[in-house]
């Protein structure tokens, strides 16, 4: 297949992306976060994909390519548009059930809630320790794999999904139980 | 109580000779799995499928462009054989274009800059006193390294007076001759 697409073959492109699109795009959701924004995230891999096919070898893993390329791309788009002061945008059933939320009078997690505390608390997360810990937990890579998408030691994963999940347990922490707090006065 | 992507065993990896005892242990894992629980509340929205077929769309059509053709080139070029090979045709044509009659034409244009660049006689006028050197009065005297002869006048209306001046035995005798 992957000879195929080196020959211009659409058709085989197609099949090689339908295969993958859905982990690409999760790969890039979780990196970006910015729900806006990721489909152009997307775009911006698989051109790289077709572009550079050329240079992927077949006695590599396809996937395993596919995941450096998927996670570098993401990483340098997050941190481009993070650059440029790109505010995030919450979806509208967030901001909506936000809205709904503040109405009420006790704490309700609704799932858009959640979504938004979990992404807020990602987004503090440097891109680097986020993505080690996605690919690791929501991807389940192993670490080898994971450190020749990074380009660093495996010892340097584990330390930044070590970081992560510090950063996110007490970062969790310390919202819901604001809000906790904010509800119940 | 165990997370399958995330087990205790992985985690104590993450974590090693931070914890006392086992308790502890496990106290702080099951604190963490409250964490991943949470993440696992949520789920990625999923792309449309028109909103796939047009990534795919752009993304192929995207691929063709001018800088990943030259890559492409640049990459044929890095291959050892293909790179010999092009470094030989491409010595061939210097070498062709160099050797060729029609490239006479530019050739003499070379040597003749070259020449223009140091002319057969200079002269140097110092008010009433003109020093001719170069090719040309080296030819008059060929035994006399570095002539020159000075031709000068006491005032405006009066004979001039000519002298050759140079050296010999390689600057060992200096030359004063009245001419």
């Amino acid at each position: 297949m992957i000879e195929a697409i080196q020959r211009s073959d659409e058709d085989a492109a197609a099949c090689l992306y339908h295969r993958h699109i859905d982990r690409v795009h999760r790969i890039c959701y979780r990196i970006v976060l910015d729900s806006s924004q990721v489909p152009d995230c997307v775009q911006e891999v698989w051109m790289k994909v077709f572009r550079n096919l050329g240079r992927f070898r077949c006695e590599q893993s396809f996937a395993a390519w596919l995941n450096a390329v998927t996670t570098n791309t993401a990483i340098d788009f997050y941190r481009r548009h993070k650059r440029r002061g790109k505010p995030v945008n919450l979806d509208e059933t967030c901001t909506e059930s936000l809205l709904a939320e503040q109405a009420e009078a006790g704490p309700q997690y609704d799932d858009a809630t959640i979504r938004r505390e979990i992404r807020d608390a990602l987004e503090e997360i440097s891109v680097n320790q986020r993505t080690a810990f996605i690919l690791r937990y929501f991807e389940e890579m192993p670490l080898p794999e994971i450190a020749k998408a990074l380009g660093c030691r495996q010892g340097t994963v584990r330390t930044h999904i070590r970081r992560c999940l510090l950063s996110l347990r007490a970062t969790l922490a310390a919202r819901f139980h604001q809000e906790v707090q904010e509800h119940g006065k | 109580m165990e997370n399958k992507r995330f087990s205790l065993e992985e985690f104590a990896a993450l974590f090693p000779g931070r914890f006392e005892s086992q308790e502890q242990l496990l106290r702080e894992y099951k604190s963490f799995l409250a964490v991943l629980e949470q993440l696992d509340q949520t789920s990625v929205p999923e792309l449309s499928g028109r909103q796939k077929a047009e990534i795919f769309r752009r993304s192929w059509q995207g691929r063709r462009c001018d800088w990943s053709r030259m890559s492409a080139w640049l990459d044929l070029f890095k291959r050892p054989v293909v790179a010999f090979a092009a470094g030989i045709i491409l010595g061939c044509a210097v070498m062709f274009v160099a050797l060729s009659p029609r490239s006479g034409r530019i050739l003499p244009e070379i040597t003749s800059v070259a020449a223009a660049a140091e002319p057969p006689l200079t002269i140097e006028h110092i008010q009433r006193t003109q020093v001719y050197r170069g090719k040309a009065v080296e030819r008059m005297y060929p035994q006399i390294e570095n002539p020159q002869i000075v031709v000068e006048k006491t005032r405006e209306s009066a004979k001039p007076r000519r002298v050759l001046y140079g050296t010999l035995d390689g600057g060992e005798i200096y030359v004063v001759w009245n001419l």
